[in-house]
């Protein structure tokens, strides 16, 4: 059984179809990458797996370890061990990162039928994982993302998913606004955190991630369809070429 | 028109029905016939009165509400709320009539004075009796005027120059059935006198079931220097009504840190008048209203910038459930020649009600022309991308919106300098929260 299989995802927003059917399968320990120009709907796809509100799916189906992944809440899918790493993390005024981080680990655990960690537990357990992405740790008892830069922001992102450890981890443009040695750090975080049990989704506009995160496919998604699938190299290939060499297979 | 006409005369006959049986010091009988006076002058405020368009009076208009005649009954729930702040100073009204098993006056520290009004007889010290009834504007708020003629007790608070008071003045008036269709009218007059340092709670807590109509007034004179802590909790039962005043005088360099909490009461409003009178005065006014079904809750704010070099922050923030409504209008007026002054005034509203409906009408007035004035609302939902990023992260609905919902108002409550009243009004918080128990374990 596949960790994760869309067939034929077909999703809207206010009325625009943006998927117009994928197909797509992840296994265990794979580490996947969709690239595609602005536009071609793979922010889409992001949010659509995570269980947005604002898209609405018209076809097709998504199994997530077998289960109807669309039939499950935002926070279930979350539960179950879907991760979304947002293209432009959210800032939450006045709750603390610790504090959310709480929250969001033991209503997890509580799903899962685990025992809740007491505040020792859980404190020894965020500085670990924090200095394993190499997180400034004063950022812990700051507000979620507030005031953080750039580069703060998607290296929290990713400290949280070392946190929570998802079975599938979908990172949104992770490098997008990133200077070369914030894209290295997350790039490596990244890299310790694959395991043969987790699948990763990698979502990005450009090919330079991916030297770092080195994928076992690629896909290019153009125009709401994926066009083209490959090992690696093919994403070496869009690099020189471009997305136009696709555009006629979108048509 | 017949019914307001008739109203006036209800009121002044109970007025002169009332004074003919007190034996009570001429000042003082001066004082209550000025208010009644005040009263007569303008009756109850129709909608065409700009200050009081917003406030739907006809519940309280409808009834004849007698000054309450006594003390009602006072169940435990009430008791143990009415102790809940701890260690303090304590003096405990039930339905208008001083408590005084329920009060705690013991070991008063040199330097304050905390007393009813009535012990004084004749012997009243001058300084009390002209503040007493010195600042309030009768002439343009009838229920403080009805409170200036009708109170039968005022509570006294002086602080001493120089004097610095640890522990806080708890001022608690309780509501109980016995009040039903009664009016109360508590009264404070609060003088910290040059340097000295004071903080205060006046609480105001009742039972469910009866419609009393509560018009609490309070008066604070900080002199030079000194440094006022004024802690406002509203809190009567749901099926009361509580229209007060109060007014807060600061001399020079004299800092008063106001806080209003309601929640409580059907209908509710609160009008704060502050006058920055001396060079330096420092006025901080906070808020925070939560509301929920049908209730009414209204803050009214007159911020007079007299002298220069003055600083007022006003920071109102409300969260409002089911179909309630609230009002905070604010007006923010620098004089002539009030230079240098700095004056902020925010509101924040947050609707978890569909149909629930905020008013927010910040004004500035400004006759001075170096000064640093900023005003500003919000009405909003809360955001779908932080419920969104929160559910992402298995985060329930509920709890997500009970978490931000605690975040937005916990701002109002970080700056209580009173560890018991922040965790009070923390647990009166997270009564209406939605996804109370995760946000509690958090926090």
């Amino acid at each position: 059984m596949a960790l994760l299989e869309i067939r034929n995802l077909r999703a809207k927003i206010q009325g625009v179809e943006i998927l117009k059917g994928i197909d797509l399968a992840i296994e265990r320990g794979e580490t996947h990458a969709i690239m595609g120009p602005n536009g071609s709907g793979k922010s889409t796809l992001a949010k659509v797996l995570a269980g947005d509100p604002s898209y609405e799916v018209v076809d097709g189906e998504v199994l997530y370890q077998g289960r109807n992944l669309l039939d499950l809440a935002p926070e279930d899918r979350a539960r179950e061990g879907v991760f979304l790493g947002f293209q432009y993390p959210v800032e939450i005024p006045g709750v603390s990162n610790t504090y959310f981080l709480k929250a969001a680990l033991n209503a997890i655990r509580k799903y899962r039928g685990e025992k809740e960690l007491d505040a020792m537990e859980f404190l020894q357990l965020i500085k670990e994982r924090a200095k394993s992405v190499k997180l400034d740790e004063a950022l812990l008892r700051r507000p979620v993302n507030e005031g953080f830069s750039g580069g703060e922001k998607k290296r929290n992102e990713i400290f949280q998913l070392a946190v929570l450890e998802p079975y599938l981890a979908i990172l949104d443009e992770t490098d997008s606004g990133l200077d070369i040695d914030a894209l290295h750090s997350v790039a490596e975080g990244v890299n310790s955190l694959r395991n043969e049990e987790r699948g990763f989704l990698v979502i990005t506009h450009y090919q330079r991630l991916l030297n770092y995160i080195i994928p076992d496919k690629v896909h290019v998604l153009l125009n709401g369809r994926i066009v083209k699938s490959g090992g690696k190299e093919l994403a070496e290939e869009l690099e020189e070429s471009g997305y136009a060499l696709f555009e006629d297979a979108a048509a | 028109m017949q019914a307001i006409a008739e109203q006036k005369s209800i009121y002044l006959q109970d007025y002169e029905a009332r004074s003919a049986q007190l034996d009570e010091p001429k000042w003082l009988a001066r004082l209550h016939r000025h208010g009644i006076e005040r009263f007569e002058a303008q009756g109850f405020p129709g909608r065409t009165v700009e200050a009081w368009r917003k406030t739907d009076l006809t519940p309280v208009l409808r009834e004849h509400f007698v000054p309450s005649g006594g003390p009602g009954q006072v169940d435990s729930g009430l008791i143990e709320k009415a102790g809940a702040l701890g260690k303090a100073h304590r003096l405990v009204f039930v339905d208008g009539w001083l408590d005084p098993g329920l009060s705690e006056l013991g070991n008063l520290p040199r330097g304050l004075t905390l007393a009813p009004l009535s012990e004084y007889g004749e012997r009243l010290p001058a300084v009390i009796q002209d503040a007493l009834g010195a600042f309030i504007d009768t002439a343009s708020h009838p229920f403080a005027a009805l409170n200036t003629a009708f109170f039968r007790d005022a509570i006294v608070v002086h602080a001493a120059r120089g004097a610095t008071i640890e522990q806080p003045v708890v001022l608690v008036h309780l509501l109980t059935p016995g009040a039903d269709r009664r009016a109360v009218y508590p009264r404070a007059v609060i003088i910290a006198e040059e340097a000295s340092q004071l903080r205060l709670v006046e609480q105001f807590i009742g039972a469910d079931e009866p419609f009393v109509l509560n018009c609490p007034v309070a008066e604070i004179v900080a002199r030079q220097g000194a440094n006022v802590d004024y802690y406002k909790v509203q809190e009567e039962g749901a099926g009361s009504a509580h229209l007060g005043a109060v007014h807060a005088e600061a001399l020079r360099d004299a800092t008063i840190h106001m806080h209003s909490f309601a929640c409580g009461a059907r209908l509710a409003r609160t009008d704060i008048y502050a006058n920055l009178i001396g060079a330096g005065a420092d006025v901080t006014l906070n808020g925070l209203y939560l509301t929920n079904e049908r209730q009414y809750c209204d803050h009214h704010t007159w911020v007079n910038h007299k002298a220069e070099h003055g600083t007022s922050r006003q920071l109102f923030k409300g969260v409002l459930q089911g179909r309630s409504e609230t009002v905070f209008d604010g007006l923010v007026k620098v004089f002539e020649g009030a230079q240098k002054i700095d004056a902020r005034q925010e509101n924040r509203n947050l609707l978890l009600g569909k149909l629930a409906l905020a008013h927010s009408n910040p004004r500035l007035e400004i006759h001075a022309d170096d000064v640093k004035c900023s005003h500003g609302s919000t009405v909003g939902q809360l955001d779908d991308e932080a419920l969104f990023y929160l559910n992402t992260r298995g985060i329930g609905f509920d709890d997500a919106q009970g978490l931000l919902t605690f975040a937005f108002a916990d701002e109002m409550l970080k700056p209580i300098r009173l560890d018991a009243l922040y965790e009070y009004e923390r647990q009166a918080l997270f009564q209406r929260l939605p996804g109370a128990e995760m946000v509690r374990e958090m926090s």
